[in-house]
C-alpha cells in the first residue's frame, strides 16, 4: 500500500544549480513529519514540488498514490498547502476568501458551511471573520494562511513555516491544530524551529544543500549521532592519568579530558549511547576516587542538527 | 466547470472591489458619449457608425487597462501560489480569468444601449447594423482582452503587461494602412487580413462576414492557448 506521500529521488534544478538533490523519503498516515535545514536548504522548493507548484527536473513525486505531475488535479485535491508568505486576497473578507477556496477545492455546497465554521474556530478567526484581508494582523494571516489548507478535508497536510510571526499563544493553538490533523491525516512541515520540531513531529528530515542528510524519529537521530552523548564528573584529588587509564577500559567510554588545573577535577567523558554507562564510570571511580558529582548530557536536537549540517559542509 | 465558476465568481468581485472597473467603465462611458453626442447633435449623424469606431479605438486603449492584472497581480502578490496549487487545471483559471474581463467588456457594451433611445427617437437607424456593430465591438474587444491576459502571464508588472498589450492592440488597429507602402500583393493581403480596424469596420457597415468572425475568434483562442501554456511553463 502507497503512502500519503512518497519522493523518490526528487530534483531540482535551475540552470547549473541543483536546489534538490535525490531526496527520497515517505510521510505515513497519522504521522508528522518536520523538515529542519538552514536557510536555502531546499525546504521550500521540495514542498511547492510536493504541493504541484513546481515541477521536479527529475524523479517523482506522488500524493495519495496520485503522481503531482501526470495527475495534478487528483494529487491536489489530497493536498492542504500553506505558503510560508500566506497567498491571499487582500479585498476580500475572511469568510470570503475561505468561501472562494471552498469552492475552487470542490466542497460540495451542503457541506461548505459546516466546513467553513470547522477551520474557523480551529484556527481561531471568529473575531474577524468579516474582517477585510488587508486590515488583519500578520498572526491572523498566518492562521488564515492555514485555516484555507485544512478546507476540504486533505489528506496531506504541507505548512510552510507554519509559526513564523504568531506570538507564543497563537504559536501553542496552531500546534495543537497541527496536531490534532496529524492524529489521523499526514503532516509534512518545515521549520527553523528546533523545539518545534520536538514537540510536534514523529520524524525529522534534515535537508542541507538540497540533500536529505537523514530522517529519523528525534530518539533515533540522537542515537545515530551517539558520539556526541558526553558524562561529566567531578572528582575530588587523584593521579590524573591514573584515573584516564581505568576511564577508558570502561565499554562505551570513547574518550576522556581532565581539567586537573583545580581540584575538584572537571572530568569529561565522551561516551557511545549503548547500555549503561553512566553507572559504570561512577562504580570504577567511586572504588578509588572521591565522586563528588555525575551527570550524562545527551545530545539535543541542536547538537544533532549541527552534527549533520557540519558534517555535510 | 465548477472550477471555472470559482475563478470567474474571485474574479468579478475582485474587479469591483477594487476602483479599476469603475475607472474604466466611466471612462469608456464618458468618451462613447461625448462622441455619439458630438455626432448626433454636432454632425448631425443619427447612426451608430462613427460611434462604433470610436468605440473601438477606446477599447484597444482602454482594455489593457482591465487584463493587466489578470496574472500580474496574483504573481506579484503570491496569490498564484495558491491558485496553482488548489485543484484547477491551468486552462480553467484560465477561462475563469477570462469570463470575468469578458464581463467587463459586455458591461461597457451595455452601458452604450442608452445612446440608442435618442437614435431610435430621432433617426431610423438600421436594427441588424447595429447588431452587427455591438457582434463586431464584443467580438473585437474578446481577442483584446485573451491578448491581454496572455501578456499579463508573462510579467509580475502589471503596468508592463499594459504597455505591451497596448503597443500590440495598435499595431494590429493600424497594420492595414501599411499595406499601401507595399508592392507585394501577399504582404498587402496580409496586413490587411490581421487588420482588427479593417474587419471591425466590416462589422459596422453591417457587414458579419464569417472571415472577420473567424479572425477574432482564432485571436482569441490562439492567446488563451499561449496563455495557458505560459502557465505550464512556469512551473
Amino acid at each position: 500500500m502507497s503512502h500519503p506521500v512518497e519522493l523518490h529521488s526528487l530534483t531540482k534544478t535551475y540552470g547549473e544549480r541543483t536546489v534538490v538533490d535525490r531526496v527520497s523519503f515517505h510521510v505515513s498516515r497519522g504521522e508528522i513529519v518536520g523538515f529542519l535545514g538552514p536557510n536555502g536548504a531546499g525546504k521550500t522548493t521540495t514542498l511547492r514540488m510536493i504541493a504541484g507548484y513546481l515541477a521536479p527536473t527529475s524523479g517523482q513525486v506522488t500524493v495519495a498514490g496520485h503522481d503531482v505531475i501526470n495527475s495534478p488535479t487528483e494529487s491536489a485535491s489530497a493536498v492542504g498547502y500553506a505558503p510560508e508568505r500566506p497567498a491571499l486576497y487582500e479585498s476580500f473578507d475572511v469568510l470570503g476568501y475561505l468561501h472562494f477556496v471552498a469552492r475552487a477545492k470542490r466542497v460540495r455546497r451542503a457541506d461548505t458551511a459546516s466546513q467553513l465554521d470547522r477551520v474557523v474556530s480551529a484556527c481561531r478567526l471568529e473575531a474577524v471573520a468579516r474582517t477585510e484581508v488587508y486590515k488583519l494582523s500578520k498572526g491572523y494571516r498566518q492562521r488564515l494562511g492555514l485555516a484555507q489548507a485544512l478546507l476540504g478535508q486533505p489528506e496531506v497536510l504541507l505548512l510552510d513555516e507554519p509559526t513564523s510571526g504568531l506570538d507564543p499563544g497563537q504559536i501553542s493553538e496552531t500546534r495543537e491544530v497541527i496536531r490534532s490533523f496529524g492524529r489521523d491525516q499526514s503532516v509534512l512541515l518545515s521549520t527553523h524551529i528546533l523545539p518545534e520540531v520536538t514537540l510536534l513531529c514523529d520524524r525529522i528530515a534534515i535537508l542541507h544543500h538540497g540533500r536529505l542528510l537523514a530522517i529519523d524519529s528525534p530518539a533515533g537521530l540522537a542515537t545515530a549521532v551517539g558520539r556526541a552523548n558526553r558524562v561529566e564528573l567531578h572528582v575530588a584529588a587523584g593521579e590524573p592519568s591514573d584515573l584516564m587509564e581505568r576511564l577508558l577500559d570502561i565499554s562505551g567510554v570513547i574518550r576522556v579530558d581532565v581539567d586537573d588545573r583545580q581540584v575538584p577535577y572537571a572530568v569529561n567523558c565522551a561516551v557511545d549511547s549503548s547500555g549503561n554507562v553512566e553507572a559504570a564510570i561512577a562504580r570504577v571511580v567511586a572504588r578509588d576516587w572521591d565522586l563528588l558529582g555525575l551527570r550524562r548530557h545527551d545530545p539535543s536536537l541542536e547538537d544533532v542538527f549541527l552534527h549533520y549540517v557540519e558534517g555535510a559542509a | 466547470m465548477s472550477g471555472v465558476l470559482a475563478v470567474y465568481g474571485k474574479e468579478i468581485k475582485l474587479y469591483f472591489r477594487s476602483p479599476i472597473a469603475y475607472f474604466v467603465l466611466a471612462v469608456f462611458l464618458l468618451g462613447t458619449g461625448y462622441f455619439f453626442s458630438y455626432n448626433l447633435f454636432v454632425s448631425g449623424l443619427a447612426t451608430m457608425r462613427e460611434t462604433f469606431q470610436n468605440m473601438g479605438l477606446l477599447a484597444v486603449i482602454l482594455l489593457p487597462v482591465v487584463s493587466m492584472r489578470l496574472f500580474a497581480t496574483e504573481y506579484s502578490a503570491g496569490t498564484y501560489e495558491l491558485l496553482a496549487t488548489l485543484p484547477l487545471a491551468p486552462w480553467q483559471v484560465v477561462l475563469g480569468k477570462y469570463l470575468g474581463a469578458l464581463t467587463m467588456l459586455v458591461l461597457m457594451a451595455l452601458g452604450t444601449v442608452l445612446d440608442l433611445v435618442p437614435l431610435y427617437l430621432f433617426g431610423a437607424p438600421e436594427t441588424s447594423t447595429i447588431f452587427s456593430g455591438y457582434l463586431g465591438f464584443l467580438l473585437l474587444g474578446s481577442a483584446c482582452l485573451a491578448i491581454g491576459q496572455f501578456c499579463s502571464s508573462l510579467t509580475e508588472n502589471q503596468i508592463v503587461a499594459a504597455l505591451v498589450t497596448v503597443s500590440l492592440l495598435l499595431g494590429f488597429w493600424f497594420v492595414g494602412h501599411l499595406q499601401s507602402f507595399q508592392t507585394v500583393q501577399f504582404l498587402r493581403e496580409l496586413f490587411l487580413y490581421v487588420s482588427f480596424a479593417w474587419h471591425f469596420g466590416e462589422f459596422i457597415e453591417g457587414l458579419a462576414r464569417f472571415e472577420s468572425l473567424a479572425l477574432f475568434v482564432l485571436f482569441a483562442a490562439g492567446a488563451l492557448i499561449l496563455n495557458v501554456c505560459a502557465l505550464e511553463w512556469r512551473r
